[in-house]
């Protein structure tokens, strides 16, 4: 797929650390996002290195617990983030927090390794990367109020529920395994996601 | 299918796109729906949100001793080489949405289209798995797809004009759902071309008189 349109896309925007953001958009940014910049401008090895020490131990165990065995998290982790440093300077602060954007690159790595025949391209163009903003507001301030609210609802979530939100990013495996050890059609399963997602989406516009 | 189950099954399809289990066929279905859909897109974005945040609470398990080494030694052997990861979009297919393009024949030429009926063509889209199967339907303005049923459930999106069936009516973006068995005709609108993908697990059959010859002819 077409990754110089992604790259225009991301550059027509401004990226520079310095003028680029004002003041308080550079405040709202997380350690790991700045850490994300620092890479992808300088190709700073230091800082990749305590991105490295502080995401793929939690991708790891995110990974073994939506249905990836040991080697394969591992695998997807080293991939995750040879594509970290690839692209890290296409980054995108207003898009996406490096928690989204690195969830994504391990998604897409994760769909290569269960695809036979894998899509040639890891997919770049998920809109966070390359969708215009929903509407004009649309900013760092924006991006990082959306996921603040989500972590913040997680964290009071009812335990049956996030069970329920986790399993939606179970592999079909993992949800196949889940309907036979409850004796509910595999729709149903899939059903109960869904309104669990509902629900947290609904907890997310009263937040 | 009728709207409300019909939007249930896109939420559904928008969970297992962000989770990375569809299909590539229904993947790039998805992707060209959310670049025409905002409502779907601020889903997806929230979805993905939520995955980041999920792998940002999940409790550190450490890697095999050495990792960030060898990965170091992977990069610097200059092994990362990224320029395959550079392809460029085809110039063809500037009407269609952007994810959908580089999997589809130029659209303007008539050679790329086959027809199938009276005001109505196809293109067949190969993904190279041995997911069903994958179309573009062309339907003259007025004109409508015969009667058929579904041997698996298809997935429809509305990629230019509108189209109405038994169920309602569908607009650029939209997408409509046929389970297995369900019989339609979809009829386009009047004052334009309709151009859908039509993703299928099995295979469409033609339920009316001319519908069963034309069976034959497909096959």
């Amino acid at each position: 797929m077409n990754f110089r349109v992604v790259e225009e896309l991301i550059s027509s925007l401004d990226m520079s650390m310095g003028s680029g953001f004002s003041n308080d958009n550079q405040n709202s940014l997380s350690e790991w996002d700045s850490c994300l910049l620092k890479i992808g401008k300088y190709r700073d090895k230091y800082a990749f290195k305590s991105l490295y020490e502080h995401f793929t131990p939690r991708l790891k165990s995110f990974l073994l617990r939506i249905g990836s065995d040991e080697s394969a998290a591992e695998e997807i982790c080293q991939e995750t983030m040879i594509m970290v440093w690839r692209r890290a300077e296409t980054y995108n602060p207003e898009s996406a927090g490096a928690s989204t954007w690195i969830f994504t690159i391990a998604r897409n790595k994760r769909i290569d390794k269960l695809r036979k025949d894998s899509r040639p391209l890891p997919n770049f163009n998920d809109p966070l990367f390359y969708q215009k903003p929903i509407d004009k507001s649309d900013d760092i301030l924006q991006r990082t109020e959306e996921e603040k609210k989500i972590k913040n609802v997680l964290k009071n979530l009812p335990q049956e529920q996030a069970k329920l939100i986790l399993s939606a990013y179970y592999d079909d495996k993992s949800h196949r395994k889940i309907a036979e050890e409850t004796n509910l059609p595999l729709g149903t399963v899939k059903s109960r996601i869904r309104l669990a997602i509902n629900r947290l989406r609904t907890q997310l516009e009263d937040f | 299918m009728n709207k409300q189950n019909t939007l249930t099954l896109v939420e559904t399809l928008l969970i297992d796109y962000a989770n990375g289990t569809l299909p590539l066929a229904l993947e790039v279905l998805v992707e060209t729906h959310i670049s025409m859909n905002p409502a779907s897109a601020k889903e997806i974005r929230m979805l993905l949100q939520l995955g980041g945040a999920l792998l940002e609470n999940s409790e550190p398990i450490s890697l095999s001793e050495g990792s960030f080494e060898k990965l170091m030694a992977e990069i610097e052997s200059g092994f990362d080489n990224d320029q395959e990861i550079y392809t460029n979009v085809s110039n063809d297919n500037n009407l269609l949405p952007f994810p959908l393009r580089n999997y589809v024949q130029d659209i303007s030429r008539p050679k790329n289209w086959k027809r199938i009926g009276i005001g109505l063509s196809e293109q067949t889209i190969n993904f190279g798995d041995n997911f069903g199967s994958t179309k573009l339907y062309k339907i003259a303005p007025g004109y409508s797809v015969p009667s058929h049923s579904h041997d698996g459930n298809e997935v429809t999106l509305v990629l230019s004009g509108g189209f109405t069936d038994e169920y309602g009516t569908y607009g650029p973006g939209d997408i409509s759902i046929q389970e297995t068995g369900a019989v339609h005709k979809p009829v386009a609108d009047e004052d334009g071309e309709c151009i859908v993908l039509a993703v299928n697990e099995g295979s469409i059959v033609l339920t009316g008189p001319v519908g069963r010859l034309l069976n034959m002819l497909i096959k």
